[in-house]
């Protein structure tokens, strides 16, 4: 079976899941949907790792796998098309994720759009470093977004490295770096990366060497770079690497709607004020409060519901078998839909 | 001399190619022109070397964004820095901005929809143009009329922009094509440079087998025996793919596929393989080819028909650039010819779903004016695929701006469609025949463009003579064994410069 990684990887979604969502919400995390549904289940069901780490995943592939799955016998229908694995099905996830295990660096939630940046600008730059050590000028760039070459060129003059020492810095770093990876090749990476007279292997091909199957791989490369990612956050070793995720991380985090809405609140005008002024729905604004609030930390949900409103839904979600927001607004009638929402998005996760 | 001398100074080469300085000699005594010169030979020259002699900005309206992008991506490499080419890597704010500021750059690269804006023709108004180039200019007339209804808007916007100095380019041309260049550019007492589309080092060659099967097997062997690099074209990404996995699950290591459903980095990086000589043979869609620069690749084989003539000489002509002896191949099998057929067909709206449509617009006549607001009812009702859809749409809206009565248009449209059917199935039936030809494949493609085989060549076509044993394998690169990959020295070979 092609897919079987794949499958693995709905399995385990669906033991997080309890039960409790529609194969089509798995679909929805690993596509990375950004509807506050999609965003509050991942934090729920701690799966946040997995958002946005099957982009292209459509729903005829979940289909046929679902179905592979069930017709194995490894998950039967609960109720109102919601699944759970069966004790077979749990067997075979453990089987199958100690041979094929989810990378552990995996962070799909808190570096999807950072990631494929920083590929971007480490594919680039390792291109030019390369060409400039062979006095070769003329060549055709591997990336071809024009907001990538000019962040190229604003590094080379800024980055207070001297030309000839960037590339042994960024060998060291990223050697270092790689070492550090617990449960993945770290040729995941490097067999992608262009230089001169070499072109780098297609995701494909380097899958194809590596002899693992094309999604296996898929998760490995993410893995690769969220690992790097959050090495260059954790740690103060690799100053040159930090140079090149500069400016990466704040892209990540909200959608461009949202932080338009953001900046807007943080200068003191209310959700109808807003609305107005984007020529935007409430509702939309309200999405975009729910979005900042799984983002920022520090984010006070106060002004929107009152203390004791939070209480009342947090205490009526942990009493709630099923987290969904219908059962939490039986319990809570007072509350909106909006207001429980933003309360399960500042602290649904770890609960 | 003057020329010359420019031409080693920007561009590093000593002497024209064929061509290249009569069509730049006609544009500098400020003639508009359209010329003709067999694919390979050194089209983008012939506005590069001008624009730096005249003041002002080229305009290129290229058809293709993957053009578009190699040919700006060339001159940038040449060391110009002047370049835009408004495609889709740029975001919406980077073209908004260059639009603000169109006169910072020399060559500025467009393609036909956009000039539907007048945000974008009131900007290039402003300009003083120094040239407006039509790259692949028979896209007017080849798919322009189904696909790009938006050609038909360039002699408008040619207009629009106060009818600047013109330069049309294409690769091939019959005589009707050149007449629907020049009509729809309204450049009709232009100079017209036309070189022979012959491609003498090019031998051509056609093998009838009975069917897909043994097609198949034949492409293997001819795969396995044949002097690369080579390409292998498919009228589908679904083949080009399969064949790709095909080839490399027998043993050939260095083989892709590339059509346009693959993400942009690995096209890229399959395109740029290819060229480095990390691959041997491609197999795919007509996506890939257009703007690639490789002089050395041997041969191009078609596993399925094309739609005529016209293109299949645009898409051998990417063999043997480098003046070597090359060779082109299709294989054809019985019924073959229903595939292109159906394809042609399929593109455009039938009768039966216009008269829906026309009942359908009867009952609801306040959708005349706001057509394109029904999208949805109307395809669900006539069954429009989204492309037929887009043509519809298009001639629709275009024909009741003019104030035309619905049932006059749908009238005109089926016949329009109808003769746009017809030209299809004939240009197929070309190339039907030209399979089935006993006499010189070369003289009849020639004939085809009101010219005369004038040379004689040794290795000329298969009703001429001639044996795929003169065209041997000399390097088996398939059993080069690949060193063991070590990423450590990978990075180090990347980044630190070797002694």
């Amino acid at each position: 079976m092609k897919r079987s990684y794949l499958k693995t990887v709905i399995m385990y979604c669906i033991r997080e899941l309890q039960g409790q969502r529609t194969i089509y919400s798995i679909l929805h995390l690993l596509n990375g949907k950004k509807t506050s549904q999609t965003i509050q289940d991942a934090h729920l069901f701690q799966l946040t790792p997995l958002f946005r780490t099957f982009g292209n995943l459509s729903r005829d592939v979940i289909d046929n796998l679902a179905e592979e799955i069930a017709s194995s016998r490894w998950m039967t229908a609960a109720d109102n098309g919601h699944y759970i694995l069966t004790a077979e099905g749990m067997e075979e996830l453990q089987r199958a994720l100690l041979e094929n295990p989810i990378p552990s660096s995996l962070n799909g939630w808190m570096y999807h759009s950072a990631g494929g940046l920083f590929w971007e600008r480490i594919s680039l730059l390792i291109q030019v470093i390369s060409h400039l050590n062979n006095n070769h000028v003329k060549y055709l760039p591997i990336q071809r977004k024009r907001a990538v070459h000019e962040w190229l060129k604003d590094f080379l003059r800024t980055s207070g490295f001297a030309r000839d020492e960037v590339g042994a810095v960024l060998n060291r770093e990223l050697r270092q770096c790689l070492e550090n990876l617990n449960d993945i090749n770290p040729a995941v990476l490097t067999l992608r990366l262009t230089g001169y007279n070499r072109i780098g292997l297609t995701a494909v091909q380097a899958s194809e060497h590596l002899k693992i199957s094309y999604d296996y791989y898929h998760h490995q490369f993410l893995g690769t770079i969220h690992h790097i990612l959050e090495s260059v956050r954790e740690s103060s070793d690799y100053p040159l690497l930090e140079k090149i995720v500069s400016g990466t991380r704040e892209a990540i985090q909200l959608t461009l709607s949202a932080q338009k809405t953001y900046t807007l609140l943080k200068q003191g005008l209310d959700l109808e004020a807003i609305a107005t002024r984007r020529n935007l729905k409430k509702s939309t604004i309200e999405d975009h409060v729910v979005e900042v609030a799984l983002y920022e930390r520090s984010f006070n949900i106060a002004c929107y519901v009152s203390e004791e409103k939070q209480k009342m839904i947090l205490h009526a979600a942990s009493s709630s078998d099923t987290l969904q927001l219908k059962q939490i607004r039986q319990l809570v009638p007072e509350a909106d839909y909006f207001e429980i929402r933003l309360v399960m998005a500042k602290f649904g996760e770890g609960q | 001399m003057r020329l010359e001398a420019i031409l080693q100074k920007k561009f590093g080469y000593l002497a024209f190619r064929p061509g290249q300085k009569e069509i730049i000699e006609s544009v500098l005594a400020g003639r508009d022109t359209v010329a003709m010169l067999p694919t390979g030979t050194g089209k983008s020259l012939c506005y590069q070397l001008p624009g730096y002699m005249i003041e002002g900005q080229v305009i290129i309206i290229s058809p293709l964004l993957s053009l578009m992008q190699d040919q700006a991506e060339q001159l940038m490499l040449n060391g110009e820095k002047k370049v835009i080419a408004f495609n889709s890597f740029l975001t919406r704010a980077e073209k908004k901005q260059a639009l603000n500021q169109l006169n910072k750059y020399k060559f500025i690269f467009v393609s036909p929809e956009m000039l539907y804006f007048e945000s974008v023709l009131s900007q290039l108004a402003k300009l003083s143009i120094a040239l407006f180039v039509v790259d692949e200019a028979h896209c007017i007339s080849q798919w322009g009329y189904d696909f790009r209804p938006d050609y038909l808007k360039l002699g408008e916007a040619r207009k629009r922009i106060g009818n600047p100095l013109t330069l049309a380019l294409t690769a091939t041309a019959t005589s009707e094509v050149k007449a629907d260049i020049k009509k729809s550019l309204d450049i009709m007492d232009c100079s017209e440079i036309i070189y022979s589309v012959d491609r003498p080092n090019i031998a051509l060659s056609v093998e009838k087998l009975d069917n897909f099967r043994e097609k198949t097997d034949r492409l293997l062997e001819l795969a396995d025996s044949l002097e690369g690099p080579g390409i292998i074209y498919f009228s589908s990404k679904k083949m080009a793919e399969q064949t790709a996995d095909l080839l490399r699950d027998k043993g050939a290591k260095r083989v892709m596929a590339y059509h346009g459903g693959m993400d942009q980095e690995s096209r890229i990086l399959v395109q740029q393989q290819y060229i480095h000589g990390q691959l041997d043979l491609i197999c795919a869609t007509s996506a890939f080819g257009m703007g690639i620069n490789k002089d050395n690749i041997r041969y191009v084989i078609h596993f399925h028909m094309p739609l005529q003539i016209e293109s299949y000489l645009q898409e051998i002509g990417r063999a043997g650039r480098d003046g070597n002896q090359s060779i082109a191949i299709m294989l054809y099998a019985p019924g073959d010819e229903q595939l292109p057929i159906q394809l042609a067909e399929s593109e455009l709206p039938d009768k039966a779903q216009i008269d829906w449509i026309e009942k359908w617009i009867k009952e609801n006549p306040n959708a005349i004016l706001n057509i394109s607001q029904f999208e949805a009812q109307i395809k669900q009702l006539s069954g429009l695929t989204d492309v037929q859809w887009r043509i519809f749409n298009d001639f629709f809206e275009r024909k009741s701006k003019s104030g035309l009565d619905y049932r006059r248009i749908l009238q005109e449209m089926k016949g329009y469609y109808e003769g746009r059917i017809k030209f299809k199935r004939e240009s197929i039936e070309e190339v039907y025949k030209w399979i089935h030809l006993k006499t010189c494949r070369r003289e009849h493609i020639l004939s085809h463009f009101n010219e005369k085989k004038s040379v004689s060549i040794h290795f000329c076509c298969d009703s001429c003579g001639l044996e795929l044993k003169d065209f041997p394998k000399n390097t088996n690169s398939d059993n080069q064994e690949e060193p063991l990959y070590d990423w450590k020295s990978h990075l180090e070979f990347l980044l630190i410069p070797s002694e």
